[in-house]
């Protein structure tokens, strides 16, 4: 078949994937049980691969924190020497289908969210959000309380919220969006609808778990208004774990940020990532006397909410937190639009009251963006090179990634023509 | 002999400029109470000939 009818129906069925997958939250399980893949010595962390000497301080902080929780290490300097002695490996998490937030490190023996699509047979995973406290793993921070937090995660919090999720029968992560649609979330940075709605879904079955503990357990899910956010990222690579095994499609199935570069993937070539230098995210700062100089470029996998056509894409979702970076709901609807203009398909849960009732944007064709020279915008949380977040905001995908991939995409499926 | 009314009436009638390009140049002839339409047409790839080659192979 020519080629261009194959990355025409390669796109099409990639298209089909992202739009009609309904990917389940089945279960929470260790990462070194859930993760092909995964082994005790390895951390996944977030974004494209990086240098052991580029690792930024917060995510070495993180990784060293989950080494020292995982017994890789009596102490966090133990931990940092076994990671350039190629003891302890540090990998990227997209790789193996998980979505690793900010600085998280994600360990062996922590309690992953399991998301499973029976659709197209793709299972995706993720670390459980830690809450809205700004010391945490999350943001490059370890101590001995977070230790203790850590611990209850692995011990108490994730089982307890395993047996519920097993009683519910699994919990249709597309539902909970479709029922919060026009409720004010884009679903990456805000999520307060979603959150709660899905918080419902699992207290029906919390009175009745067998975990003695299920009084914290219960009270950890409460404080937490983003807890949407990781069994998000978990469903979605679910569904980019199919599209990924569909040759010659031009759709961008992956993408997050190491603080240094900024990485795509694209479906065509499955795990290989276009890098360019991570662009800054802008927005509100969390404390006043932060400024650029202070903010580490982008880090973190929660973007893989933007590659399934939430977040930034459908920013006109969610006015309120477009204001927070210092948007109006024009830019919101051109940001949306913009990501419109790229994409192959529309979800159809989430269609915007405000926005003529049309559904928010999937499946960005890489082509597109090239060839229009239009970028999509991403949404995001920013952290500090120190450790810790410094906001949130926005910011513009980098086109350079996006040539990248064009002459990786055209090498594998036509390399006599490159 | 050539009909040359119709070029005749089109000289006569109102000008209009199409403007494909740099929007100043529609916004100058509109200062100087012309009617412009814009026309937000940009080249393939931003004109980068790695990327239109590329897109080409690629069915874009």
């Amino acid at each position: 078949m020519d080629i261009k009818l194959q990355i025409e129906e390669a796109n099409k069925k990639v298209t089909e994937i992202f739009t009609k997958a309904r990917p389940i939250w089945t279960k929470i399980e260790p990462a070194i049980d859930a993760i092909p893949g995964m082994t005790a010595n390895k951390i996944l962390v977030a974004g494209p691969p990086i240098k052991i000497e580029d690792v930024t301080i917060p995510v070495r902080n993180a990784v060293c924190g989950a080494a020292v929780h995982d017994g890789l290490a009596a102490t966090t300097e133990e931990a940092w020497k076994k990671v350039e002695a190629g003891e302890i490996i540090i990998d990227s998490a997209q790789n193996y289908n998980c979505g690793c937030s900010a600085t998280m490190a994600t360990s062996a023996s922590m309690p992953v969210i399991v998301c499973e699509d029976k659709q197209y047979g793709g299972v995706g995973y993720a670390p459980i959000h830690p809450g809205n406290s700004p010391k945490v793993l999350r943001w490059g921070y370890y101590d001995d309380e977070i230790e203790a937090h850590l611990q209850f995660f692995r011990d108490t919090y994730g089982p307890a919220l395993n047996e519920a999720v097993q009683l519910a029968g699994g919990i249709d992560v597309v539902n909970v969006l479709a029922r919060t649609a026009g409720m004010g979330d884009e679903n990456h940075n805000r999520l307060f609808a979603s959150s709660m709605f899905l918080d419902l879904q699992l207290m029906e079955y919390l009175p009745d778990i067998k975990n003695p503990k299920k009084d914290e357990v219960i009270k950890e899910l409460a404080i937490n208004d983003r807890f949407m956010l990781h069994v998000l990222m978990a469903a979605v690579e679910a569904i980019t774990a199919a599209a990924k095994k569909v040759p010659y499609s031009t759709v961008m199935v992956g993408m997050g940020g190491n603080g240094v570069e900024f990485g795509i993937q694209v479906a065509a070539t499955g795990n290989k990532w276009y890098t360019a230098e991570a662009p800054l995210i802008l927005g509100s700062l969390l404390n006043p006397t932060y400024t650029v100089d202070d903010m580490l470029p982008y880090l973190g996998d929660s973007c893989v909410t933007e590659v399934y056509g939430l977040g930034g894409m459908a920013a006109v979702s969610a006015p309120a937190y477009v204001r927070m970076t210092g948007g109006t709901l024009e830019d919101a609807k051109e940001r949306t639009d913009r990501a419109r203009t790229v994409s192959l398909g529309e979800h159809s849960f989430n269609q915007v009251p405000w926005d003529d009732f049309k559904g928010s944007p999937a499946a960005i064709d890489v082509r597109k963006v090239v060839a229009l020279n239009t970028l999509p915008i991403s949404h995001g949380g920013s952290g500090l090179k120190k450790g810790g977040q410094a906001g949130a905001g926005s910011c513009e995908l980098p086109l350079d990634c996006f040539k990248e991939a064009l002459r990786g995409v055209a090498a594998e499926v036509a390399p006599q023509e490159v | 002999m050539a009909n040359t009314s119709k070029i005749q009436d089109l000289f006569n009638s109102e000008l209009i400029v199409l403007n494909v390009g740099p929007k100043s140049f529609s916004t100058a002839l509109e200062d100087q109470g012309y009617k412009t339409v814009q026309v937000n047409w940009k080249p393939i790839a931003g004109g980068d000939a790695e990327m239109q080659k590329l897109l080409g192979i690629l069915g874009y």
